[in-house]
């Protein structure tokens, strides 16, 4: 069995379902998103045990693929900007 | 990092012969060839193209305390708890702002963002203060 990754790694893999979540032009894809990667991993800080570890990472990583792809999809529809979003930000960045 | 510069410059045909207009020709576009075509007097001159610099190759001009402001404003839109006028070069995000490794990662990706640059992972993973991102912002190029 494979050893229990490294926090290096760990932490690479939530870098980048964060900046996979940032993607989404949907606003609420996209705070969805990273709702769950926060959870998920602050519900797992903890975990001590290498098989548990090992899982989720695996789960992590198979979510994060998805996650790239379906940001990219997401990025070929518009979207109407919902009232809770700040409008300069968006005006700033295009 | 796109630096084009367009160095078609002093472009000269000192031949009138049509092999020389040729090659001259095959080098620039089709348009080119029709233009020497009709200039067959020996020692005609294209009329010399100027370099075009599209893009600043100056080094990012961030001064220390722009960055500075702009690190705590990231920190104050992340964490809007923390006390802005508290935050200082020495300040590190685990012991004083109570970030732990995951807050960190996160509080770097929007840093990113607003530099728009990329810090890779093991740089990253050794900036532990305030100060060292701020380092880190002013010595990548890429930071705007």
């Amino acid at each position: 069995m494979a050893a229990a990754p490294s926090k290096t790694q760990i932490l690479s893999l939530y870098r980048q379902l964060i900046k996979n979540s940032k993607q989404f032009t949907n606003y609420n894809f996209r705070e969805y998103f990273l709702r769950k990667s926060r959870l998920e991993f602050k519900q797992n800080m903890l975990q001590q045990d290498p098989v548990k570890v090992n899982e989720l990472v695996s789960k992590a990583n198979e979510e994060l693929a998805v996650l790239k792809r379906q940001a990219i999809v997401s990025q070929l529809y518009t979207f109407d900007k919902t009232v809770v979003e700040p409008l300069d930000t968006h005006h700033k960045k295009h | 990092m796109l630096r084009s510069v367009l160095r078609v410059a002093s472009l000269r045909v000192s031949s009138p012969s049509s092999a020389m207009a040729m090659k001259s020709g095959a080098i620039v576009g089709s348009r080119m060839i029709h233009y020497s075509m009709s200039n067959r007097t020996p020692g005609a001159q294209f009329q010399k193209l100027q370099p075009i610099r599209f893009y600043s190759a100056a080094a990012s001009n961030l001064s220390k305390d722009d960055v500075l402001t702009r690190v705590k404003d990231v920190i104050k839109t992340f964490n809007k708890n923390t006390d802005a006028e508290k935050i200082s070069l020495e300040t590190a995000f685990n012991k004083d702002l109570g970030l732990d490794s995951l807050d960190t990662v996160e509080l770097l990706v929007a840093v990113e963002e607003e530099f728009e640059i990329e810090i890779p992972d093991k740089i990253a993973d050794d900036l532990k203060t305030v100060g060292e991102t701020v380092e880190y912002i002013l010595s990548n190029p890429e930071s705007n």
